[in-house]
């Protein structure tokens, strides 16, 4: 998936000049962390996060947060003396999948995304990310989960598939995690239908395990009341 | 003994869904043929159906959704927003005698001519959206007997409790801003089981806020967990509530055999589960319950669940 698809495109921005005050108020009401800073023609030159303004500020235990003296020394500051100017950027042609390597390896919460002549295009933030993941996993849709384990060879998923198709039902994603246990992987078909009784019958008849997540999820975990009931 | 309802109409059997289908009249003729085999029928109030005005329905169903079903009906359609919800030409009358029957019930028990009552009804009802049939559900059965129990008798407080194994995500979208239904469903872990929502941190909106409560039952539990949760929420829910009826989305799939979800509540754990929502309408509403067929696919366990059921409203 491009990260055009998955970006926010009206992008709140602040320029070199703004001050602090105002941009920190910017964040608070949109409820954003991180604004690109353009120039003339929303050419990128910098980005500030919200943890940027706040090691700005003096500390609250000082000055009232708000107070007129802590508004006076802040309105000098300005968005050039704190952004950050060596932006990682994504370009048209990056996926999403390149966005999360980048973040990850940079440990950082958002990425703006510009067009070949560095002008400001979109923004792609975490929370961009979990929309996508969603979606990708199909579960803003209406369905069913089935946990399914099978040998860890090649066209087991596509068994797999081919049976769910006879069935007649619509997949709305499908995961499978490689290393489940020696020689084994869980295949998870998100499937959008209630009617997913036969279709277990079918699995289990042709041999195949489903996974009690009773088993996986909760045990190596130290388990409160609720959970060891029963 | 209670004066007990039961609703059952013959053309409940007339939605037909196809061969091999989970959702097909041999649900009813089970749960039916639970409670004749047992003697129960003589002990019960029969109740059969009539159509309802329209303008029930319209309490929760734009009238343009109401069109469109009853046209594709009339067309021959045999699906409505996709291959789970499978009908033929009557389907669309016989939705809306299953909710005609439920006023009709709802007037017996607020006439004060009956205490409590079973309504057997297909289609069921709490996955429908006012503007989307899902999950085998056309109308909202229960959201449409709410609004009734408001409208034509003036009830302020209704709770919806609902424990079918799927989440009533129509009923909870329908109430979640409305602090005059308190929407209560316990359910298989939304991960897992269809529709994917009622998760815990769904808890209504705005005036509703604190109004819809969910707890979540994670694949292969059963009796222990649901006692102990209808103890943990259901119960202080309603304390705080205090409703004036309670109405059940009543769910036979949470079954051990139920293949249709991953639960493993017995048929002891049913029969806890609706002696102890039955204490509550005492508790709370003079024992005004009405009970709701929604879910419930496993043929040889919908008789004795049935028999059970009524059983219980009776008294036993």
């Amino acid at each position: 998936m491009f990260v055009t698809k998955a970006m926010t495109r009206k992008v709140v921005t602040v320029r070199p000049e703004d001050n602090l005050l105002d941009t920190r108020a910017l964040m608070k009401s949109h409820k954003i962390h991180h604004i690109p800073v353009v120039e003339e023609g929303n050419k990128l030159v910098g980005i500030i996060s919200d943890r940027d303004v706040r090691s700005a500020m003096p500390s609250t235990l000082y000055y009232e947060s708000g107070s007129e003296r802590e508004r006076v020394k802040l309105e000098k500051f300005k968005v050039r003396d704190v952004m950050t100017k060596n932006v990682i950027t994504l370009s048209l042609r990056d996926t999403v999948q390149d966005a999360l390597l980048l973040l990850l390896k940079y440990d950082i919460g958002g990425l703006p995304v510009v067009d070949g002549d560095g002008r400001l295009v979109g923004i792609l933030a975490v929370r961009d990310l979990l929309r996508a993941l969603v979606s990708v996993l199909g579960i803003g849709q209406p369905g069913s989960l089935l946990c399914l384990l099978v040998d860890d060879k090649l066209g087991e998923t596509k068994k797999i598939v081919d049976i769910v198709f006879e069935e007649k039902i619509p997949i709305g994603s499908i995961l499978v995690a490689r290393h489940w246990e020696p020689g084994k992987r869980a295949v998870f078909p998100y499937l959008m239908s209630i009617n997913v009784g036969s279709l277990k019958r079918k699995f289990q008849e042709k041999g195949y395990t489903i996974l009690d997540p009773e088993e996986w999820y909760l045990e190596d975990v130290e388990r409160t009341k609720e959970e060891r009931v029963p | 003994m209670r004066r007990t309802g039961f609703l059952y109409d013959e053309r409940y059997l007339l939605h037909r869904t196809g061969s091999g289908h989970p959702e097909c009249p041999e649900r009813l003729t089970a749960i039916f043929a639970g409670i004749a085999s047992s003697g129960l029928l003589e002990k019960v109030r029969r109740i059969t159906a009539h159509r309802p005005d329209l303008a029930w329905i319209e309490a929760v169903h734009p009238r343009d959704y109401i069109e469109r079903l009853e046209q594709a009906c009339l067309n021959g359609e045999t699906e409505f927003h996709g291959p789970d919800n499978q009908m033929c030409r009557a389907t669309f009358q016989v939705a809306l005698l299953a909710a005609g029957g439920i006023l009709d019930t709802l007037d017996l028990i607020m006439s004060g001519e009956l205490d409590n009552a079973f309504c057997a009804v297909r289609p069921p009802g709490h996955h429908a959206e006012p503007m989307y049939a899902m999950g085998f559900c056309y109308f909202n059965n229960i959201a449409i007997a709410a609004r009734y129990l408001q409208k034509r008798w003036g009830i302020g407080k209704v709770a919806i409790v609902d424990i079918d194994v799927h989440h009533g995500n129509g009923t909870q979208l329908i109430f979640e801003a409305d602090q005059t239904v308190f929407y209560y469903s316990i359910h298989e872990h939304p991960t897992f089981a269809f529709p994917g929502t009622g998760r815990e941190f769904e808890i209504g909106r705005d005036k509703g806020l604190g109004y819809t409560k969910n707890s979540i039952v994670v694949p292969g539990q059963g009796d222990e967990i649901y006692r102990f949760l209808l103890e943990r929420d259901l119960v202080p829910a309603l304390e705080m509530f205090r409703p004036e009826v309670i109405l059940v989305s009543t769910g036979f799939d949470a079954h051990a055999d139920d293949d249709m979800a991953d639960l493993k509540l017995t048929t002891e754990g049913y029969a806890w589960v609706m002696r102890k929502i039955r204490e509550l309408a005492d508790r709370f509403c003079g024992g005004k319950l009405v009970s709701i067929l929604e879910g419930g696919y496993c043929l040889e366990r919908l008789p004795e669940l049935g028999r059970d059921h009524v059983a219980i409203l009776l008294g036993d």
